[in-house]
């Protein structure tokens, strides 16, 4: 039973870090019917980010971990919104328009462009880097229950981000705009919203929840590497597509699906752990095959 | 002959050598600076006869009318490659490899070209064949010759097997499905143990006929060409072979049906078209291709691991694809050429092969999306 907790605990905490790079999926999506297929490098980038200012830290001397964490934070924050806007402009812009396995193409030529990148120009940046530890390890004992309060922490992080980002979407005028794109974007420019800044705007959101991703992710999984980026991007993909891709709700109802599948697979399938990532694939084939347009998402219909 | 005729044919015969003298020597040269040189040579030399519209008009007009000889002479310099090569054997091997991927990206283009369904599973049928075949011939020790077809036909099977359910899907729901499937091949290849996990299979024996093993030199007229000529033979019989079918296909009424199907789905079913039998022809032709490739791939190299086999693979793949020329069966295998030379001659920059490879895809797609050799209108007959 407390191992069922504590598993319970792990795939909250694996499919909120997975929910945040599947509902930047959706995004963009939404926005303008474009799948970003090197955000999961962008999270990537984001987990180096964070390895980077904790060394430029380290050598300023004594300064407590929770100012460390705080600026690690709100500098990814801008590095990877910036990065993200950058990308946008260059690589997916000139794309708005043409075929879709062009815009597929080029941005996974992107993403070799950036893992390449990363792995030439990071010093040894081919071996796994240790992430720092910037969340407070504590763990608690309830009972017989050890719970891990990073984990926790976490969880909690995406959490607070993803409903920042709902409210931010739901509840102020940049969000409307977004939405409005979403709908039609030749009604939405009539309307006066100048579409190109927010597009913009909108992977600048997406992108930063990435690099905050990459942050979390790097550390639980205490090394990262600089290829974790094309797994990472696949597994949040397929998260919005099975929840169903361009309805947000539906990227968290994806990600607990996989996030759950990933770690009961691992923990309860007798020799298991190594296909964790194949039964999540054959469930994202199943739902692809099976509900095409997702749990929540509605079918397209056929326009002639 | 005609005076006329003579003073067409030695100039045309003339500049057809002068290309095959630039790409030899672009296959010798090991120097960055001159392999440079050739590449600025071959951009100025087309910039040249496109800016000179007699020249250009010339050239076309002698491409149509002797197209017989133009063809012979090449098929010449391709089977002499080796001969002139004899002293580069890891250049043949290159070309072997560039022939490898002319495969993939010919069966691939069935699809990504003719029928616009995104396929990314190119990885994961390459590596049935070649592993279905490698255990055959390991535990049964079958020849290559009967492995060839049975190879193709495995993944063929698999093929069809997942193309049926997955032909109901589209678009990026569709790039997913091949996604996943290549990462789950890769994925039970490096863990399940009877394929050898993440060491592979190693000692694959090489292809005979009758007594002569493949690994031998060739010994023609006192000269002494590399065993990698061997292959590179193979490879280029079996591109030929491909180029041929993919002729045939697409001037029959399946090529017809695929390119319906590309330019609108919708009317093409109500024309009568099977649109999901057609798609699934696609798809398993895809990787009974594939599968042959995969076959060829493990008895060359004698050792196969899954490293060969990732999501790279089919990343490489779709980018000969577009980057040659949708729906163009020669500038795929000329894509392939280029996708596979350009980063290997840059010895300098080994290690940054994937970077100049991703960058290359991108200067492509945002300067000349269309692909080098754009798709030509379809004469429906």
């Amino acid at each position: 039973m407390t191992q069922f907790i504590e598993q319970i605990i792990f795939a909250l905490m694996l499919s909120s870090t997975y929910a945040l790079i599947s509902v930047g999926f959706t995004l963009f999506f939404g926005a303008i019917n474009i799948v970003h297929f090197s955000h999961g490098d962008v999270a990537m980038l984001g987990a180096f980010s964070g390895i980077i200012i904790y060394g430029l830290f380290r050598f300023m001397g004594s300064v407590p971990s929770w100012l460390i964490t705080m600026v690690i934070f709100l500098l990814t924050f801008i590095i990877i919104g910036f990065l993200g806007t950058f990308f946008e402009r260059t690589v997916i812009k000139p794309f708005r328009k043409s075929p879709l396995l062009m815009v597929l193409v080029a941005t996974i030529a992107l993403g070799i462009v950036i893992r390449e990148s990363v792995r030439l120009f990071y010093p040894q940046g081919s071996n796994p880097q240790v992430f720092p530890k910037i969340l407070p390890q504590v763990n608690y004992e309830i009972g017989r229950l050890l719970m891990r309060f990073d984990h926790l922490l976490i969880f909690l992080i995406s959490f607070f981000l993803i409903s920042f980002m709902f409210l931010f979407i739901n509840r102020t005028k940049t969000g409307l705009a977004i939405r409005a794109i979403s709908q039609d974007i030749e009604a939405a420019n009539l309307m006066g919203i100048n579409s190109d800044i927010i597009i913009a705007i909108t992977f600048l959101i997406g992108s930063i929840l990435a690099g905050l991703a990459g942050i979390l992710i790097g550390s639980y999984q205490t090394v990262v590497r600089f290829d974790i980026g094309l797994m990472g991007g696949i597994k949040g993909f397929s998260a919005a597509v099975v929840g169903g891709l361009g309805n947000f709700y539906g990227a968290i109802v994806g990600s607990l699906i996989l996030g759950f599948t990933e770690s009961l697979s691992s923990a309860y399938i007798p020799g298991g752990a190594p296909y964790k990532d194949v039964f999540a694939f054959i469930i994202v084939i199943f739902f692809l095959v099976f509900k095409p347009s997702g749990i929540l998402g509605r079918a397209a219909p056929i326009k002639i | 002959m005609k005076r006329k005729e003579i003073f067409e044919i030695i100039p045309f015969i003339f500049i057809e050598t002068l290309f095959f003298t630039i790409a030899y020597l672009f296959l010798i040269f090991e120097k960055t600076y001159s392999i440079l040189g050739i590449l600025s040579g071959i951009i100025l030399f087309s910039i040249f006869i496109n800016k000179i519209p007699k020249l250009n008009f010339f050239l076309a007009k002698c491409f149509s009318e002797y197209k017989k000889l133009a063809i012979i002479y090449g098929i010449i310099f391709i089977i002499a490659l080796p001969i002139l090569l004899r002293n580069y054997p890891y250049q043949i091997f290159i070309l072997f490899n560039a022939g490898l991927f002319a495969l993939l990206a010919l069966g691939l283009n069935w699809q990504i070209g003719s029928t616009n369904i995104v396929n990314f599973a190119t990885g994961a049928s390459f590596a049935t064949g070649a592993y279905t075949t490698a255990l055959l011939a390991i535990h049964l020790g079958w020849s290559f010759w009967i492995l060839l077809p049975i190879g193709g036909l495995a993944a063929a099977g698999i093929g069809f097997i997942l193309g049926l359910p997955c032909m109901k899907t589209k678009t990026y729901y569709l790039s997913l499905v091949t996604i996943a499937f290549t990462l789950i091949v890769y994925l039970l290849l490096n863990n399940l143990s009877w394929t050898g996990g993440p060491d592979g299979i190693a000692d694959i024996p090489f292809p005979k006929i009758g007594n002569y093993s493949f690994d031998s030199t060739i010994r023609l007229l006192g000269l002494e060409i590399p065993f990698q000529a061997n292959f590179y033979y193979l490879t280029v019989f079996l591109v030929a072979l491909t180029f041929i079918v993919d002729r045939r296909l697409r001037y029959s009424r399946i090529g017809l049906a695929w390119n319906a199907i590309r330019n609108d789905e919708v009317a093409a079913e109500c024309q009568g078209i099977d649109v999901t039998y057609s798609k699934v022809l696609s798809f398993s032709l895809n990787f009974f291709f594939d599968g042959i490739a995969g076959t060829l791939f493990a008895f060359c190299m004698s050792h196969i691991s899954p490293e060969s086999f990732t999501f790279n693979v089919s990343i490489t793949v779709v980018a000969i694809v577009i980057v040659g020329g949708m729906d163009n069966a020669v500038g795929v295998i000329l894509g392939a050429l280029l996708m596979t030379l350009i980063p290997e001659k840059f010895q300098v920059f080994q290690n940054y092969r994937m970077l100049i490879f991703g960058f290359i895809i991108l200067m492509m797609l945002l300067l000349r999306p269309k692909g080098l050799f754009p798709q030509t209108v379809r004469k429906y007959y």
